[in-house]
């Protein structure tokens, strides 16, 4: 017998499989035990002192942006937030070791669901070389006792294909409409208001806000519309009212975050002078065509 | 993720990812902290199982009646790689024991990434404090470096609120 290695760079992924997705008692399965991952306390009001919300957005920034760099698979990043919530929802933690706590819950975030994980010296030179290597691995192991080595969190990435599977969509824009709500999940992890939500609710929520926001509804808007909700109401089994809420919210944070962007962009211009097109202006401005597809 | 790139790039501006957010990091009371909770941790496991796991000795108090049992009688993955005193008198078996555990650990550990990838990153990798690098990957602790403890029962139901 003749044994060839075809092994390559790229990683080798399995395909979707139908037996899993196609099967109700998968879904329904998911989300009686998502509620287990949620973290227990909304942990700014009792158990941490030193630490506000908008250092819990820097650090998720922060890990969103190793996260890209690094080119992780989609679910590190959520399930990274997943563990740092529910290690401050009973550990209270000192401003100055928050990087530290990102940075170990990317770590084994990253661990439990890559085929080529990120290193322990490479995530601290991301840190800026603030903590070793030898303290990550020490934290790795506090903080598995905090979560119990429970680390096979649900989280809203489970739930995208069995609700985009469920729902009438062009087969042709399902990777376009994928790609928006991940991003969307994404986008709910670095905002703490979704902290305390189940996982199934801001992966419905994201799909119908891709879905409004890429007008695949706008052909037939009447039809779509309100049954929209309703159906992916049905598939989660969230209340169509919650989800309409939280559809909005998360509509809302985009906006906001794309605001701030653009108030950004304009400060660095005028900082820089009309005449100083540097090259990361260039990269900027031709960087979101996505956003402009969202139409908002 | 090349999809956020684009959509949430306005969250970032033009930073590098590579930055320190909340300024330096107290080690020694970093360190500290990590003994505090390590201890914590340990405390909590004792009372939970009703054994002390440093002397490795069952707990009087403890809802759970320990009984010994023979580290041959269990299968290799429960045995335990710290030889306890009172087995020295069967070093042969023991040895074998510790060789077995070591070996399966160290393949355990080796990297998998590829040779190539690793020759490409290590300029990346390496922290500008040298010679502390050369021991980490090795150095990467087990569960068994804080609870010396050998399972003696080997199945118990689990505590509700897991």
């Amino acid at each position: 017998m003749e044994l060839l290695c075809l092994e390559m760079d790229t990683n080798i992924r399995a395909r979707p499989d139908p037996n899993l997705l196609r099967d109700d008692r998968v879904l329904q399965r998911l989300l009686t035990i998502e509620e287990r991952f949620l973290p227990q306390y909304s942990y700014f009001k009792g158990v941490q002192k030193d630490i506000q919300p908008f250092m819990r957005r820097m650090v998720a920034t922060w890990m969103l942006e190793v996260c890209e760099e690094q080119k992780c698979e989609e679910e590190v990043f959520p399930l990274a937030m997943n563990y740092l919530d529910r290690f401050l929802a009973v550990v209270p933690i000192k401003k100055c070791n928050l990087q530290l706590l990102g940075a170990v819950c990317m770590f084994l975030a990253s661990k439990l669901k890559e085929t080529r994980p990120l290193t322990a010296e490479k995530l601290c030179i991301y840190t800026d070389n603030s903590i070793r290597p030898q303290e990550l691995l020490e934290w790795e192991l506090v903080v598995l006792g905090k979560l119990k080595w429970n680390l096979a969190a649900v989280t809203p990435n489970d739930f995208i294909e069995h609700i985009v599977r469920r729902l009438p969509l062009p087969e042709d824009k399902l990777a376009l409409i994928r790609k928006h709500v991940q991003t969307f999940i994404a986008l709910c992890a670095t905002d703490f208001r979704f902290a305390m939500y189940p996982p199934s609710m801001i992966a419905t929520g994201s799909v119908g806000a891709a879905i409004c926001g890429l007008q695949l509804d706008s052909a037939d808007h009447c039809q779509w519309g309100d049954s929209l909700t309703d159906l992916l109401a049905k598939i989660t089994n969230t209340e169509v009212d919650v989800l309409k809420e939280c559809q909005e919210q998360i509509e809302r944070v985009l906006e906001s975050s794309l605001r701030e962007g653009r108030q950004q962009q304009q400060q660095q211009q005028t900082q820089r002078g009309p005449s100083g097109k540097g090259l990361d202006e260039l990269d900027q401005s031709s960087t979101p065509t996505d956003v402009r597809d969202v139409n908002l | 993720m090349a999809s956020h790139k684009s959509m949430l790039s306005p969250l970032r501006g033009t930073r590098r990812a590579r930055r320190n957010l909340f300024g330096p990091v107290d080690r020694d009371q970093l360190q500290v902290d990590y003994q505090a909770a390590l201890r914590k941790d340990l405390d909590e496991a004792s009372r939970r199982w009703g054994f002390d796991f440093k002397s490795d000795e069952p707990l009087e108090t403890g809802d759970f009646k320990w009984e010994g049992v023979p580290e041959t009688r269990v299968p290799l993955l429960y045995r335990s790689c710290v030889v306890a005193p009172r087995r020295a008198e069967g070093p042969r078996v023991a040895d074998a024991t510790v060789l077995t555990k070591g070996a399966r650990v160290e393949k355990e550990n080796l990297p998998q990434t590829p040779e190539k990838r690793a020759g490409e990153l290590e300029a990346l990798e390496r922290t500008p404090e040298k010679g502390d690098t050369a021991g980490l990957k090795r150095k990467q602790t087990n569960i068994t470096d804080f609870y010396q403890a050998k399972r003696k029962v080997v199945w118990m139901p689990r505590k509700s609120g897991e």
